[in-house]
Order: C-alpha cells, then structure tokens, then sequence
C-alpha cells in the first residue's frame, strides 16, 4: 500500500491503484477528458499532468491518469508549471473547436466548457483558420456527430470496443483531420448501448437525434428513476422541465408533461454507469396515449360510481382471481395484499414480453424478463399461479399484457390499466391508473436489488393511484 | 576512408547479399560461437560492450536487454526496427539491401540471448529492393535449416517474419510499430508498462534498430573488449551515416565514432556541392537541432562531443545545407512533414503540428506577423515532453533549432513579406 502525498495531503492508495484513482478515491479532483473509470487508459487529453516532486527539488510534470502511485510520491495538482502545462494544453484542445456554445445541446454540461473556464478563460491567441470537419454527420438513426467539436478523446470508440463489444466506432484519418466514424459493417446502429457514448462524451460532438436542440439543460431537472424496461431495473435520471421553466405557450403544454431525456445513474449494483438504449427510449413508452376515465363497458363513468360499481362486484364474486402486474411497484403490491388478504387467486402476469429485435438478454445488462418488478411480485405475494383457473367468475386484470381470451365465458372483468387500449372497453368496470413518472415507490430487481423512484409529473385528472384505489375496493355491496 | 568499418567492411558484387557470399566472408560462424554461450553471457558480452542503440535515442542496447529476463515457457518477441522513417536518414536500407544476412544472423543471436522464439522485422512499406532482399535472405535462411527448426547442433529455434508498414512515420516509434504489427493503427502507447515489460502482443518485447542489431554478430565474434577498441570509450564502435543534400558524394557511410566532423564533409564526402559554402548541417534526421559550420568545426561524430553542441547523432541521417539556403522555406518544408505525420492521438501534437504548419504557411504567404515566432517557440515548448511519443519533441527541436540559429531569416520574411534568400531550397552551381 504505497503512501503518497498530493497537494500536501498524505493519503494511501491501494496497491497498483494510479495517481489518478488514488486522488479520486481520496476526493482530490484532477481534471481529465479521455480517462474514464470504466475504460481502458489511452492518455491522450494530456488535461490531467501533476507535478511530482524530483529529489533535486525540481518538478517533474506527467499525466496522472497513466502514473501509478508509488511510495514516498509528492504530487501537485495545481503547481504553477502544472497550470502552466494545463493552460497550453486547454490552448490546442480549443484550437479547433468551434466554440460554438450557444447551439450546443452540450452547453451547461459541458466539461470542455467548465475546463475553459477553471484552466484558461483566456480568449484564442490563434490567428489562423480553425480546420473544418463534418458538422452534422448520422452516426446512427439515434446519434448525430459533430467531428468539428469532437477532441478526440476516444471514449465513445473505447465504449463500443470495452463495453458494448460491438467495434461500432473507430478512429479515421490522421493528425488534427481524424474523426471519429461508423464501421462499415453497420456495427454501431445495431449496438443495443449506443446512447452511452452520448453520456461519455465530454463535450458536444456526441448528441441525441431526440433531445436535439429540444433544450438547454439547465431548464431541466433529473428525477432519480428506476428504468422498467426489464428486470435489470437500472437507475436511470429523467430528465423534464423545471416548474419555472414550464413552457407557457399553450402549443407546447404537452412538452411541461413530458421526459425530455434519460441518462443513467452510476450504480455498481446494478448498472454500473451504462443503461440500454430501450431506457433512453422511455419517453416514448411512457408518453402513449393514456386513459383518462373510467369506464361501464366502453362507456364513460363519473369515477366514484366506477369505482363502487368494482367494489360490489369484487364483493359478490365467489370465486375471484387476481392477475397482478410486474410492473407494478412494491408499494402497490403491499397495498394490494394489505387490501385483500387471501380474497383472491392470484396469477403473475408478464406485462411486456420482449418486442421483434428487441435484444433479448446479453451479459451485460440486457435481461430476458421485461418487466421491473417480478421479483417484487414474488417478494410480497409469494408465488401466484400462471394461468387463469377456469372455475373464476370474476377476473381483476391489473396491468397490460393481458390475453383476455383466458378469461373464463361468463366471469365478469374489472380491468386497471394506464394507457389507452381496445380491451378497456371489454372490461365490466375500467379503471384508469396511473403511471411510473407519477408516483414513487420500488422495484425490485431479479438479483433482489431493490431501487427507488420519485414522481416527476401531478397526477392527471381522472386517473387513480393503484396504491391508494385497492383500499377503496374492499368493503360490501354498491353503498358508500 | 573515416575509420575502421565493422558492417560495410566487404566488398559490394551483385551477389555480396546472398548466403554463400556471406558464408564465404565468415558468416554464420559467430551464430555457432553463440549458441556454444550461455544466453545470460550474450547480454552481458553486449552490456559490456558499451553498444549504443543506432535508432535515435542512442539508449544503451545491453540496458533494454536487461530487463527482459529470459524464462523458458515465456514468450518474448524481438523486432527489428527497419522502418526508417526519420527525413535524411536511409542507413538500414544499406544493411537490408547489402548484409540482409547479417541481420538475420544477429537476430538469431539475439534471439537466442532473450529467450524468443518468434521474431520480426518491421519493414516499411516503401522499401522495395529491401524488403525482397531481407525476404531472400530469411527464405535462404529457412531452407539453409537455420531458421524455423533448431539451429544444427543446438536445440534452439527461430521464425522471423518480415511484416510491411503502410507508411506512417509513427511506425517507427517502437510501441506505435508493434501497434501496427498487432494489426492497430500505430497509435504509440503510454510508459508505463515498458514495451520490455509488455510489449508485443501483451508480452516481453525488444525493438531495437536494424543497426544495433547488426552490430551484435561483430561484438559476439570479436569479443567486447575488442569491440571497445574501435570508436570512442563513450561512443564505442561506428555508425553508419546517411549523408544527403548540398554535398558532393551523398550517400552511406560507416563512421567510427571520434572521426572529425569536418574532415568527413570536406574529404571523405568531397565536400559541398558546386564548391558551395556550407551554410548548417543537419546531423541525425531532422528531428535533431542543426549545427552551424563554425559550431562543428571541432567537434568529432561521436555522442559525446554532438549532444553538448545542444543537437545529436540521432539516426545518422545527416543533412547538409549550402549558404543561400532559405531557412524559412525549409522549416515549412520539415512542419508539413509533422503535420502530415502526427498519429493525431494525443493533444498537443495533433493540434500544434497542425498549427505550426499554418503559422508557416502564413508567413510564406506574406502575412506573417511578429507574434508569430514567439507562437512557434510556445508552441515547440508545449510539445516538449508532453506527449506521448517523442514526435512531439522531435517536431519542437527541429523549429527551435532553426529559429534559434536562423531568426532573422523569420523576421526579413515577416517584415518584407518575401525571403532573404530568394527562397531557395536548392543549390545551384
């Protein structure tokens, strides 16, 4: 266990650990651009040189991110020759860039933008033209690269070799003319984890086909979310307007509801710091068209006479089965059990199976069950059948994914679902719920992880929390 | 003749390249004399004898060996750098062409005294006679038994490849050549690990140039001690320098270290060319600092009296440049050179030579400013150290060296917006 000083700090690191990883650990920040802790060390960026002290009481200045930390080192982080060596190097990483900040998705994120800032600030001291490369080139039906502003740091082409092993990306050309590219073989618009390169990123060359020019970041806030799009249950951040940048124009009042983006919260636990790009396509699972009223067989029903009318009919069944969604969170389901007790047969539901070219399961995250909560199900109700018994007389359908043929002839059907589909208006009673972004609660994942998410939207009129609605369900007869 | 020679020392034919002529002259009886050695005594032999790499660096061959601990079961790989890609340097093509024989019997030794089993020779690509001389050599080799079987009357082995650069100068640096050989673009990678530690293929490699290697079979069969007696107690044995530009005789030469500097210009090459005046001489490719006549007046080609001139031997690849030269033009010449060949990996190479390239451009197109020659030094200064091979360095000392040495030159052109000397690059008679 090496003991080495930084910036007058005596701190240890662990054995084989770097100056880099030894001053992070400790909470010494030194600035990088192509380091990542995930990937490989390629030292390119040359942003994070440290001093270390040389006997004869000179300064010998070096990347920190390739200098392994040995016994009796005394570094500095922000010595003057440092400063100096960073400054330089701030100088040729601008040089030609386009700066161009104020139409960049990046800008307020930015780490080549905080780094000008913290280590230059100065203006360009070039006379000369910037070089020009592909402003707009589509890396993928989801990702647009612009190589003007690229640095070259080569995170997104260590990505798709380290991680997503898919070799999508390379390096072309050379000198201050290469430019990151696609393989030819289409490799990356396959890549089932594409979007992290957006993520990895330091600064705006990488950007989101869908959240492009959709926002500056600073008008959004990240709620900590968990990702539903499989058992994985990645933590996700979503990403939506803040109440005092709410859109006033009523045009664009559906974009204050919506999730303008998603980036992944770094959890060893579950997901590292990666998430698929089925996360970064939640808004579109979770904008579809919702269900917005009760309904008695396809009509329209004020709610309280809904939810009376289930009441009764969950009463009188003699024999009622319940099949319980996946989806649903921890705290639903303790209500559901806290609700009804043993009154129901019970039948786990898979909500989502998995779509035509969808990935199935991979080794990275990827798993074959694309629902969050099964586990959770299984937690709080134990085990629940699998098939509809054919003596029911009354099934309580929660959730999607529901083949509503395995209903037996003459069971009567109370349906809770969120979005807007042709078998709510089957159902005796239909009652809309609502969805993930409008609560909070856990998930359970299939390792027995168990992730929290917060609300990012008010409930929408009309719509009921599964949560509270189950209490409501239990009592006899039509009468309040 | 400008000393003792150790590799040119037979006499050129038609067929001097081929195994029987180099039988003829004694070859491949030191590779015998070796196996008869102890592995562990061929370094020390070599450590001994003082041989300092041919590539650039000048860093002591025994030294890179020594870290390598030849354990049987543990691949190692030894490649032989024959990329020769430093402007003014063609020295290895001389061994290729003419002693390819030697090198693969130095190689074999070599080999035999790190424990490889798998060599290579790095070769690049534009080298043709070269490379079909080195790949003769290594087919004669096979179907003589001593490569790819156990050297008769020995049970070690050895396979050399010949792999052929697609011509880039970063090919050249050892970790950006075996990048290449691993089938990568040649980005040079970072120290640590050293290539000695994990080179090749993750494994134990040596890279040493096509020269130090073809001084090892002379050390081997004369003996350190002998060895030493030629050159200087510094810079022991010869080097062969490849002399071009505004000189009467270009061409190869082996030098034994100590010869005087000047005695080699003006007798052993025929001095300048048209009777010129000698303006600066670049005296190891172009990446080392040029030296005015007047400073290597009294100096003798041998590391120890260069490297305190402020410049170096470097690959031998010496340059000579007649008076009436335009300093100006030859700088924009060397920084379109860097540019074109910066790998672009690291920061401040991919984004200074580029620079300094357009700062050139500019003045030579009238419209430099003052400010410039300042930015150039900033810029040389920036790339000293900082990157990840030495290109970045190299590129910086060329341009230091000019402007230090050849400012008024920048200023005339900045300020009159034309050359002071006619911008020459040529020497007429």
């Amino acid at each position: 266990m090496p003991r080495l000083t930084i910036d007058g700090r005596e701190i240890e690191a662990k054995a084989g650990q770097t100056v880099m990883q030894a001053a992070r650990d400790h909470g010494i920040f030194i600035p990088y651009f192509c380091w990542h802790p995930n990937l490989s060390v390629p030292g390119n960026c040359r942003i994070c040189v440290v001093g270390v002290a040389e006997k004869d009481g000179g300064e010998w200045v070096e990347i920190a991110c390739n200098m392994p930390a040995a016994e009796g080192m005394v570094v500095f982080t922000a010595s003057e020759k440092v400063k100096a060596r960073r400054k330089a190097t701030m100088e040729f990483i601008t040089l030609n860039h386009p700066v161009d900040c104020g139409i960049c998705d990046k800008a307020g994120e930015c780490t080549l933008q905080d780094y000008h800032f913290e280590y230059n600030g100065a203006a360009s001291v070039s006379r000369d033209a910037k070089t020009h490369a592909t402003k707009h080139f589509d890396l993928s039906e989801r990702i647009v690269l612009d190589n003007e502003r690229c640095i070259q740091c080569t995170r997104c082409v260590r990505f798709t070799r380290e991680i997503s092993m898919s070799n999508g990306l390379g390096m072309l050309d050379r000198g201050d003319h290469s430019i990151v590219r696609p393989s030819p073989d289409g490799a990356f618009a396959k890549d089932a984890y594409s979007d992290n390169v957006i993520d990895l990123c330091p600064v705006g060359a990488l950007l989101a086909k869908d959240f492009l020019h959709k926002a500056r970041v600073w008008y959004l806030k990240a709620t900590p979310s968990v990702c539903p799009g499989c058992e994985r249950g990645c933590g996700v951040n979503l990403w939506h307007r803040k109440d005092e940048w709410k859109l006033r124009s009523p045009r664009q009042a559906a974009r204050n509801e919506g999730i303008d983006r998603v980036t992944p919260i770094e959890n060893p636990a579950v997901n590292g710091p990666w998430v698929c790009n089925k996360a970064r396509d939640l808004p579109r699972l979770f904008g579809r068209v919702r269900a917005t009223g009760p309904l008695f067989k396809g009509a329209p029903a004020p709610c309280e006479a809904a939810v009376l009318e289930a009441r009764a009919l969950i009463a009188e069944a003699k024999r009622p089965v319940a099949v319980v969604s996946s989806w649903a969170s921890n705290e639903e389901l303790a209500a559901f059990k806290a609700a009804f007790g043993s009154r129901f047969a019970l039948v786990a539901k898979r909500d989502h199976e998995p779509q035509p070219g969808e990935v199935v399961q991979d080794d990275l995250l990827i798993r074959a069950d694309k629902n969050p909560n099964a586990a959770g199900v299984r937690a709080v109700l134990g085990e629940c059948g699998t098939e509809v018994p054919k003596d029911a007389d009354l099934v309580l359908v929660w959730g999607e994914g529901f083949d509503f043929r395995a209903v037996p002839a003459g069971a009567k059907i109370v349906f809770l679902n969120a979005f807007l589909a042709p078998e709510n208006g089957h159902a005796d009673v239909f009652l809309p719920l609502s969805i993930q972004t409008e609560r909070s609660g856990h998930y359970t994942n299939f390792a027995g992880v168990t992730s929290r998410f917060e609300r990012c939207f008010a409930l929408p009129p009309g719509v009921l929390h599964a949560e509270e609605l189950f209490g409501s369900l239990v009592g006899n007869g039509r009468g309040a | 003749m400008p000393g003792r020679q150790l590799i040119m020392n037979f006499e050129v034919t038609p067929a001097s390249h081929t195994l029987a002529d180099y039988r003829a002259r004694g070859g491949y009886e030191t590779l015998v004399k070796a196996l008869g050695m102890a592995p562990a005594d061929i370094t020390k032999e070599v450590t001994a004898s003082g041989l300092l790499g041919h590539g650039g660096a000048a860093f002591p061959v025994g030294r890179k060996w020594g870290v390598m601990k030849p354990n049987p079961g543990e691949i190692h790989y030894l490649c032989a750098n024959a990329d020769e890609g430093e402007p003014g340097t063609f020295k290895d093509r001389w061994i290729l062409e003419h002693a390819p024989h030697l090198l693969v019997e130095s190689m074999l030794i070599t080999s035999y005294a790190l424990g490889v089993r798998h060599a290579f020779v790095y070769i690049r690509g534009e080298f043709d006679l070269p490379y079909r001389r080195i790949q003769g050599a290594i087919d004669e080799a096979y179907a003589a038994g001593l490569l790819g079987k156990p050297v008769p009357g020995s049970d070690f082995a050895l396979d050399i490849v010949v792999y052929r650069g697609a011509g880039s100068y970063v090919c050249g640096e050892a970790s950006g050549l075996i990048t290449s050989i691993e089938g990568r673009k040649p980005y040079p990678r970072n120290r640590p690990p050293r290539l000695t530690v994990k080179g090749l293929f993750q494994k134990p490699t040596v890279i040493n140039n096509v020269e130090s290697l073809a001084n090892i079979t002379g050390i081997i069969r004369m003996g350190a001690e002998e060895f030493r007696k030629v050159g200087t107690a510094k810079s022991p044995g010869t080097q062969l320098i490849s002399i071009s530009g505004h000189i009467a005789k270009p061409g190869v030469y082996e030098v034994e270290y100590g010869y005087s500097w000047a005695k080699f210009l003006d007798e052993d090459c025929g001095g300048m060319l048209h009777g010129a005046k000698m303006k600066c001489v670049v005296p190891g490719g172009i990446s080392t600092k040029v030296l005015t006549r007047p400073e290597i007046e009294n100096l003798t080609l041998s590391h120890e009296s260069v490297n305190p001139a402020g410049s170096g031997l470097g690959s031998g690849g010496m340059i000579v440049i007649a008076e009436g030269t335009c300093m100006v033009r030859l700088l924009q010449v060397l920084l379109r050179f860097y540019h074109h060949e910066s790998c672009g990996q690291c920061t401040p190479c991919r984004e200074g030579m580029g620079w300094m390239h357009r700062i050139i451009d500019r003045i030579v197109a009238g419209e430099g400013v003052p400010d410039d020659i300042e930015r150039l030094y900033a810029i040389s200064h920036a790339n000293d150290g900082t990157t990840i091979c030495g290109m970045g360095d190299a590129a910086g000392f060329a341009t230091v060296g000019i402007l230090n040495k050849f400012r008024d030159e920048f200023e005339y052109w900045i300020a009159n917006k034309r050359s002071k000397m006619d911008g020459r690059l040529e020497c007429r008679a």
